[in-house]
């Protein structure tokens, strides 16, 4: 799985940032949500996030679109290709790396306007979810704010199938059992991670 | 001081209460106009004779709607889509002139999109910004009016579409927002700018381009005009017993949805000017209902001769026309026209940003800039207004 650019940066704080695109690219090469994506912080430091939100903005012109009897297909491809209407990704920083060393803490800085934005390919994957043990999770339930099981449900779908690809089965119940752990005194959001968790159909 | 809303409400209140009776007085007034149409739709040739007497004996400035070949109240259905049509918009705006400004410049902005039907192709756009400073300020040897840049848009809009019509190599349909015709300009006493338009129009015509402008919410009265002077002797011409009458308040009642009106010659005294020029130039128009079924809307079509003479290049630009307004739904409007104008727009943002850049430019290279003590104090927070 190659890397694939998504977006550049449009506005960042330490705790994570907000990317944009194209509609016309966004079709090419769709993101997903939960999908880990990195961001340069400059020198050999790379910085990782969670898309924890994708939305797309409507406007006068598109609502007004909608209301013909048939949206027709030149306005369709007009407004995709050619009409400045981002689709902006909303990212939650969950860690970074230094001198080949991934880190699950929040990183030192925000990455800046207008970097670019790339979608993790299945070995970086691999190597930012088997680091340490998982620390990563708390960034995602410590936010309130956040649907956390639907975006740890899609992640873990999403890492579970780079890992079983390289001979690794387990990582998806290594992972479940850590969440289980972290919200022991939770159970309300346990209740709702695990439930999410149980809709991805995967077999633990 | 702000608004004294007392003031207006007292004058508000005083056209309420005058509105049922105008109404009333305008009703009569359609329907007898709608009277007339009826009695006078097949007069076509003793019409066209009794508008020239008038010009050449009594007003020489009469505005007013000459007949060609179709019945005054026919009524076109919507002809079948062709299969394959270019279709081109251009609109403009402007930053004007701004004396008191730190930069004295001005800047025109064109948008153009070009559609193609019967191709996957999304549309083409463009946007061509020219900033104007310097000696270039000095149009004419002055200062150049609102009024002058608007006139150089006007005039650069229809160039882009004749640049446009020239590089493509099939007939299209060139589409400008309102009238055809040069807006605000006394054509005498822009000789320059009426040889530049005329050139234009000379380019789009070898390019085989039907050129249209689409009057949205027309107020004109020629048709009505017409049907006064029918009404009345030669001599008591100039009398307007219909006055208040526009020509929509006529055809809204006759143009069923998608329905063309018959096609008129346009009798004014600028008219002439382009009919002098190439008979081929001598400007028509035509209504056409956009609406739907109980929603009528009607708008004007400009045109000029060499497409009224030619009823594919009339069916083609009626048919796209009709489309192209369907595709913003319940407010009918072209949607080329539209996205021209969006490419176009320049935004106050964008103003500033420009006058950034041509500040900071400035001082760059040691030239003073300065806005005008007057600017400053306009520009105080806390005097948020309307207009300035």
């Amino acid at each position: 799985m190659r890397s694939i650019q998504i977006g550049r940066l449009l506005r960042a704080n330490t705790g994570g940032f907000v990317a944009g695109c194209r509609v016309a690219n966004f079709e090419a090469d769709a993101p997903s949500l939960g999908a880990l994506v990195r961001a340069p912080l400059g020198g050999d430091m790379q910085l990782y996030g969670l898309i924890y939100d994708i939305h797309i903005d409507d406007d006068g012109l598109v609502r007004q679109l909608v209301t013909a009897e048939g949206v027709d297909e030149a306005a369709i491809a007009d407004n995709r290709q050619n009409r400045t209407v981002p689709v902006e990704m909303s990212v939650l920083a969950v860690g970074y790396q230094q001198d080949g060393q991934i880190y699950h803490l929040l990183p030192p800085r925000p990455a800046l306007s207008l970097d670019v934005v790339t979608l993790c390919d299945d070995d970086e994957l691999r190597r930012f979810t088997s680091s340490g043990r998982f620390g990563y999770f708390r960034h995602v339930l410590r936010n309130r704010e956040l649907p956390a099981g639907e975006i740890l449900a899609a992640h873990i779908r999403q890492a579970q199938h780079a890992h079983a690809a390289r001979g690794n089965p387990t990582w998806a119940a290594a992972a479940s059992q850590e969440l289980i752990t972290l919200l022991r005194d939770d159970y309300s959001t346990l209740m709702s991670v695990l439930s999410a968790l149980s809709d991805t159909m995967m077999d633990f | 001081m702000s608004l004294d809303f007392q003031q207006v409400r007292e004058q508000v209140s005083r056209l309420g209460e005058q509105a049922p009776g105008r109404e009333r007085r305008l009703k009569a007034l359609r329907q007898q106009a709608r009277d007339l149409l009826q009695i006078h739709a097949g007069e076509l040739e003793s019409l066209r004779q009794k508008v020239q007497a008038v010009v050449r004996s009594h007003d020489p400035s009469l505005r007013c709607a000459i007949p060609t070949l179709e019945r005054l109240n026919a009524c076109s259905p919507l002809p079948v889509m062709p299969r394959r049509a270019t279709l081109f918009a251009a609109d403009g705006s402007q930053i004007y002139l701004d004396r008191h400004a730190a930069a004295e410049y001005f800047l025109i902005n064109i948008g153009a999109i070009r559609m193609e039907y019967g191709d996957e192709q999304p549309p083409a756009v463009t946007v061509q910004s020219d900033l104007y400073y310097g000696d270039d300020l000095h149009i004419s040897g002055a200062y150049p009016s609102e009024e002058k840049i608007s006139l150089l848009r006007d005039l650069r809009e229809r160039q882009r579409l004749a640049d446009l019509a020239e590089q493509n190599t099939r007939p299209a349909i060139a589409l400008t927002d309102g009238s055809l015709e040069l807006w605000g300009a006394s054509l005498e006493q822009e000789p320059d700018s009426l040889e530049v338009f005329l050139e234009s129009l000379a380019r789009l015509e070898v390019a085989g381009a039907s050129v249209a402008g689409y009057v949205d919410k027309p107020g004109e009265d020629y048709v009505v005009r017409l049907l006064e002077i029918a009404a009345l002797p030669v001599e008591n011409a100039k009398e307007r017993p219909l006055r208040g009458v526009r020509d929509i308040d006529l055809f809204r009642e006759i143009l069923g949805p998608g329905e063309r009106s018959a096609v008129f010659e346009v009798q004014t005294r600028s008219a002439g000017i382009y009919r002098r020029r190439s008979a081929s130039f001598a400007p028509h128009f035509f209504y056409l209902n956009v609406g739907r079924q109980g929603h009528p809307w009607l708008a004007r079509v400009d045109i000029l001769a060499w497409v009224a003479s030619d009823r594919h290049r009339l069916d083609d630009l009626h048919t796209v026309l009709v489309h192209q307004c369907r595709m913003l739904g319940t407010r009918p409007y072209p949607y080329v026209l539209h996205r021209a104008h969006e490419i176009a727009r320049v935004t106050a943002d964008e103003k500033g940003q420009v006058e950034l850049m041509i500040t900071n430019e400035l001082r760059r290279h040691g030239v003073p800039v300065e806005e005008s003590h007057k600017q400053y104090h306009k520009n105080l927070p806390g005097k948020g207004r309307y207009s300035q």
